[in-house]
């Protein structure tokens, strides 16, 4: 029988590895394979809420590759390990999410076993013996229509992409796999970790209101107001790459292509002309709202509500309208008002 | 010190998408639809090595091991054009690898290629790529590389420091930054912050460039057997492009005043259980 191997370095499962699990299982179903969960992680503690979770019926099997000398990050030890699980389990198809450290860690793995490769995969699905694969090229001006027939095959899947994996994982046997690490394959080594803070303490991934500013805003202040209005919506701030860019935010704060790709319910673009490039990154929100003083920029083509004008004339209105509606409520929107959102 | 930066030629990303068209033989964009530009994330890279080499010299003075910059691209004489460019930025050497009359390439063949290039290039301390290309976001040849060549390899990097015997790398992680030490030599790919948004040519570099001769080293000079690459390199096939359809329609807000706007708005919003 084929095998279908989600790869996650993580001991944290959240709904982008969800995802990938949700990938493989999908394509699983129509390729007849089974799917493996393997963690590569420390320990296998810390993952037994997961464990707790499983189950006998379940068709997704977990295995836990643990070894102490994971505990910081390194992609030496990290793509040994992957090798060393692909050796053992022998898949035909290795699922990646679209982590940094998986996207670091996946081309090494593929490029070490031999096997090809496709990135920001957003469709997948089985042709007989082969494994046909849709990914944005030209910036998501186009999609590809790829075909594996030779495997092993790595992919690393688009988050925002796939439905996550909901259901019960079962145990593997065996349960834990040993693995060897050498540490003096290690040529890189973690010196420092700086955490940067999302906007308004929520974080874009899980948010269900996200606004967003581009190089429309002119500088770091237009951000003040957006985040504001984004608390008063009880949502997270994003940007574009021209505002990360001009550092008026920082990075990670980043929407699109080589940002976060995010699925809110709502996503308001102030001041963004709409490039495909930020467009590939909101293509799972379920109503987008333009704001912009040119009638013409290209996110009036994918928003479904739009207002043709000055960012520093409608952020301030919306926010005084939000605060009147508010005010004449119960006010039984808590967090959402500006004292207690901070 | 020598630094090797990559450089790929693509369809400018930022042409606008209604003038897009596939050409379907090719299995790529129409050919002339936009400008060929240099790949933007090569460009950080290229501006990465450029403050790597000026901090060098910030510190020392008149180093005793001066850095030597060098674009390597691969691709047919028009990607001469990225080496130019790089040249009116000042890298100090430019060498096209040229892949005229050769199948299409893939992740797999660039990387073997660059590697040999390295090698031949030998000492090379730092090579640096893009995070991924902008027509086809392959997202694999730096890492490739780094594994043909058995180097430190690190992704996602804005900026990079020399220390010692080691490279100081701010890598993007998901939930910000980190600090790694690589040792030498490594392959670093870029990605993009404030720190390294491409500098502007000046006129008078960009006119010596356009001069320059470049040296061209073509495949058979750099590989035993060539056509074995293709052979054995493992791929996908592409089957088709399609330019995917999107029909929404934008409903614009009207109103007198921009408070009228926004009460009708958030309405609208309401409307659509979005609040
Ligand atoms: C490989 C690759 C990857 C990329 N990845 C990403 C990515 O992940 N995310 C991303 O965002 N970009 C990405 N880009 C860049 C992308 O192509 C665009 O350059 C970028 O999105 C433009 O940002 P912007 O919309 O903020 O700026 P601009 O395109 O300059 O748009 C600014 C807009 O603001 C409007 N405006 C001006 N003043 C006002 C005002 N007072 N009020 C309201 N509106 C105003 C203007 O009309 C204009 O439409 C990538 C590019 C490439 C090639
Ligand atoms: N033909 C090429 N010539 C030189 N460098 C390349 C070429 N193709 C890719 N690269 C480098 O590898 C990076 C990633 O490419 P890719 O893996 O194709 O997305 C690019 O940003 C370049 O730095």
């Amino acid at each position: 029988m084929r095998t279908v191997m989600v790869l996650l370095p993580t001991s944290r499962i959240e709904r982008t590895e969800r995802e990938a699990i949700g990938a493989a299982r999908a394509l699983s179903r129509e390729w007849s394979a089974n799917v493996q969960v393997a963690l590569i992680a420390p320990t296998a503690e810390g993952i037994e809420g997961l464990r707790g979770r499983t189950e006998a019926s379940s068709d997704v099997s977990l295995w836990i590759a643990a070894h102490p000398q994971l505990e910081a990050y390194s992609p030496e030890l990290y793509v040994s390990a992957s090798e060393q699980l692909i050796t053992r389990a022998r898949p035909e198809v290795i699922v990646f999410p679209s982590r940094t450290i998986a996207l670091e860690i996946a081309p090494r793995l593929a490029y070490r076993i031999g096997a090809a490769l496709a990135t920001d995969v957003i469709e997948l699905r089985a042709e007989g013996e082969a494994v046909v694969i849709t990914k944005p090229v030209y910036g998501g001006k186009a999609h590809a229509v790829l075909v594996a027939q030779r495997f092993p095959l790595v992919l690393c899947v688009r988050p925002r992409a796939f439905d996550p994996f909901e259901g019960e994982l079962r145990a593997g046997t065996p349960h834990d796999l040993q693995i060897a690490c050498d540490p003096s394959s290690v040529r890189t080594q973690l010196v420092q970790r700086i955490q940067e803070d999302a906007a308004a303490g929520v974080s874009l991934e899980e948010a269900r209101v996200i606004v967003s500013g581009g190089r429309g805003l002119g500088g770091p202040e237009g951000f003040r107001l957006l985040e504001e209005l984004a608390r008063w919506l009880g949502g997270a701030v994003g940007a574009s790459r021209a505002a990360c860019d001009a550092g008026w935010v920082p990075a990670s704060w980043q929407i699109g292509q080589t940002g976060k790709k995010v699925a809110p319910d709502l996503y308001i673009a102030v001041g963004i002309s709409g490039a495909s490039q930020h467009i590939v990154g909101i293509s799972g929100a379920k109503c987008i709202v333009a704001i912009n003083t040119d009638p013409k920029a290209p996110i009036f083509k994918v928003a479904d509500l739009g207002i043709v004008g000055d960012y520093r004339a409608v952020i301030p209105a919306l926010i005084a309208e939000l605060k009147r509606t508010h005010a004449g409520s119960s006010g039984d929107r808590p967090g959402s008002s500006p004292e207690e959102g901070r | 010190m020598r630094i090797v930066v990559c450089l790929t030629q693509i369809l400018d990303p930022e042409m606008p998408p209604s003038e897009f068209r596939l050409d379907p033989q090719r299995k790529a964009a129409a050919e002339g639809i936009g400008q060929l530009v240099v790949s933007i994330f090569d460009e950080n890279a290229l501006e990465v090595a450029l403050q790597v080499r000026e901090h060098i010299l910030e510190r020392k003075g008149a180093p005793s091991d001066p850095v030597e910059i060098v674009a390597l691209t691969v691709g047919p004489p028009s990607a001469a054009d990225v080496l130019r460019k790089a040249l009116s930025l000042r890298a100090d050497r430019a060498i096209l690898i040229s892949s005229e009359g050769w199948p299409p390439l893939e992740g797999a063949i660039v990387a073997r290629l660059l590697a040999a290039a390295v090698r031949r290039l030998h000492p090379v301390d730092l090579v640096l790529c893009g995070r991924e290309t902008g027509d086809w976001h392959g997202g694999q040849v730096g890492s490739f590389l780094a594994e043909e060549l058995g180097w430190a390899s690190v992704s996602f990097v804005s900026r990079i420091e020399v220390e010692g015997e080691t490279f100081l790398m701010r890598r993007q992680s998901d939930e910000g930054w980190e600090i790694v030490r690589a040792r030498r030599p490594a392959v670093a790919t870029i990605t993009n912050d404030e720190t390294n948004v491409p500098r502007l040519p000046k006129v008078r570099d960009t006119m010596l460039a356009a001069r320059a001769s470049l040296p061209v080293w073509t495949i058979p000079e750099l590989v035993e057997d060539p056509h074995t690459l293709w052979e054995t390199s493992a791929r996908v096939a592409v089957r088709e492009l399609f330019i995917p359809s999107s029909s929404k329609v934008c409903e614009l807000i009207e109103g007198e005043t921009v408070q009228e706007k926004a009460v009708r708005l958030l309405e609208a919003l309401r409307r659509r259980r979005m609040l």
